[in-house]
């Protein structure tokens, strides 16, 4: 079976190092109110990851698709485009 | 205001809708900007896809005889293919045709050939460049964008580019469209489709071989069934030159709700034994995801507000039962660019004369069919049957037949018929046909 990981490999992307473009606005929400963790499901590059008792943001892997605006039913996640030219860039798209 | 950059129009977004009306526009001697965030055009866009010959010649009268050619294979092959658990019914009708009407084409070729017709004809590009908000004068009008980029080498404050006015060309994701005052509301996850797509190269005559079809002949079909878990949404298989666009769309709502990892959805279709045996040895070239705007006419943001209009993804223009959406991105890019002419021409930007654009799209072919389709998606979502009952049924219906001799044909009638009363009842099938003619009257 082939993981989400293997499929971001074939992807070229342009990394903000600095600053992430997605953030959670209150990470208790995550843990105290959200039971089901919706984003670790329905993100198609596997963003949000949990370790521990922390929601991990993996921007660097963000296809900018925009399905945690409205996925996440706690309205929890900050969401924007990465900086200019930054992101993922498709070589066939 | 020192140093600010000025345009008579700024066009946000350099993907088919931004793009046709920048190419409009500087055919009519018009100064043009295109402000993308990516580092080309395309490189942040994604479709099945498949794009229409008359949509083009609008802008390159020329194709599809053009120099570099920006598609994959000409489409000679288009239908459904219909699948059930182990194995599929093909539906398709095989077209010779002297000028294709249809190619398979990847965005990043596609995109960026447009982008250069565009500058040949005297477009402004800024690349590497995201709008971060829009330059409003005290009377509401739109006068202008604000990038994200230092306005001079001493200053880090955002640069400002002055334009008459702003073409919202920024797809999907509605941002700049809300901060202009055009949307009433933004999607929700029911409104949206998430589609998964995997470019998987295929060895050398191989893929023509398993597909049946010559060197310069294209196959596209949809593909409808097991593929979804019977969720409403269809997956998609088109041929580019030596490769294969693979992808599948469920409407985010019901990922969400389902908790299905879009990804697993495809490997699960990949797996289906036709499916492994056409991707065998393939290499997966690249992954890509992307949200295709479902929400129909009662999702549609204003079309225009003061020195401001809405076109392509960005509005909703997409018809998800007959696969247009780029097209209807160029037609939307073309209408603005004419009313954007027409405000030039007058130097008046106000509602009033923007209307001329709504008053375009409105008397368009394409608004009749969102018109007509307008309980679309109440239909499918009420409605799984679609999506996992009867392409299973239409399976097990030619599987029957094709496997009858030798066997009294009576009874195979009566087997069948069985199956079908079991599953949906007499009064389910005489509904079903009651919504297909109520969605399409």
């Amino acid at each position: 079976m082939i993981s989400i990981d293997d499929k971001i490999y074939t992807l070229k992307f342009y990394v903000d190092e600095k600053n992430s473009h997605l953030r959670i606005k209150d990470p208790k929400i995550c843990f105290k109110k959200c039971k089901e963790r919706f984003c670790l499901y329905f993100c198609p590059a596997g963003v949000y990851r949990v370790e521990k008792d922390t929601l991990l943001v993996n921007y660097q892997a963000c296809l900018e698709c925009g399905s945690c605006r409205a996925g996440c039913p706690f309205k929890n996640i900050e969401w924007s485009y990465p900086k200019s030219g930054y992101g993922v860039c498709y070589k066939f798209g | 205001m020192r140093n600010r950059l000025n345009y008579e129009v700024v066009i946000i977004g350099g993907g088919p809708s931004g793009l046709s009306a920048a190419i409009k526009l500087a055919e009519r001697g018009v100064k043009t900007l295109v402000i993308e965030r990516g580092r080309f055009c395309g490189s942040k866009n994604v479709f099945g896809g498949v794009i229409y010959t008359s949509s083009i010649k609008n802008l390159v009268s020329d194709f599809p005889q053009v120099e570099p050619f920006p598609c994959e294979r000409p489409i000679t092959e288009e239908g459904f293919f219909l699948i059930s658990e182990k194995g599929l019914s093909k539906i398709t009708f095989l077209k010779k045709e002297d000028t294709p009407q249809s190619f398979s084409a990847l965005r990043a070729k596609f995109d960026s050939w447009l982008s250069r017709v565009a500058l040949e004809k005297g477009v402004d590009f800024a690349l590497k460049t995201k709008v971060i908000d829009l330059i409003k004068n005290f009377r509401g009008e739109i006068k202008g964008v604000v990038v994200e980029r230092p306005e001079s080498w001493e200053s880090s404050n955002p640069a400002q580019i002055s334009a008459k006015l702003v073409i919202i060309a920024e797809g999907v994701n509605r941002v700049l469209t809300q901060k202009a005052g055009l949307l009433k509301r933004d999607w929700s996850s029911e409104e949206v489709v998430l589609s998964v797509k995997e470019v998987i190269q295929i060895p050398k005559n191989k893929l023509e071989a398993r597909l049946g079809i010559g060197e310069s002949e294209g196959l596209a079909v949809e593909l409808v069934g097991d593929i979804t878990l019977g969720l409403p949404g269809t997956g998609f298989l088109y041929t580019n030159q030596s490769s294969l666009s693979f992808g599948i769309g469920v409407f985010l709502k019901s990922l969400v709700e389902n908790k299905i990892k879009p990804y697993e959805l495809l490997e699960k279709a990949k797996a289906h034994p036709y499916f492994r045996e056409l991707f065998q040895e393939g290499e997966i070239l690249e992954y890509s995801a992307h949200l295709i705007p479902e929400w129909g006419l009662e999702g549609f943001p204003n079309l225009y507000g003061k020195g401001v209009l809405a076109v392509g993804d960005a509005v909703g223009l997409v018809n998800p039962i007959f696969r247009e959406g780029a097209n209807l991105a160029i037609y939307s890019g073309i209408y603005a660019a004419e009313t954007a002419y027409e405000a030039l021409k007058r130097d008046d930007f106000s509602e009033k004369t923007l209307s001329m654009y709504e008053e375009k799209i409105k008397s368009s072919y394409f608004y009749k069919d969102f018109l007509l389709l307008k309980d679309l998606k109440k239909t499918l979502f009420t409605s799984n049957q679609w999506f996992n009952f009867y392409p299973q049924f239409f399976n097990f219906l030619l599987e029957s037949y094709v496997s009858s001799r030798g066997r009294e044909k009576r009874e195979v009638l009566r087997e069948i018929l069985q199956e079908l009363k079991r599953k949906r009842g007499k009064l389910g099938i005489l509904r079903d046909i009651i919504k297909i003619l109520k969605l399409f009257w």
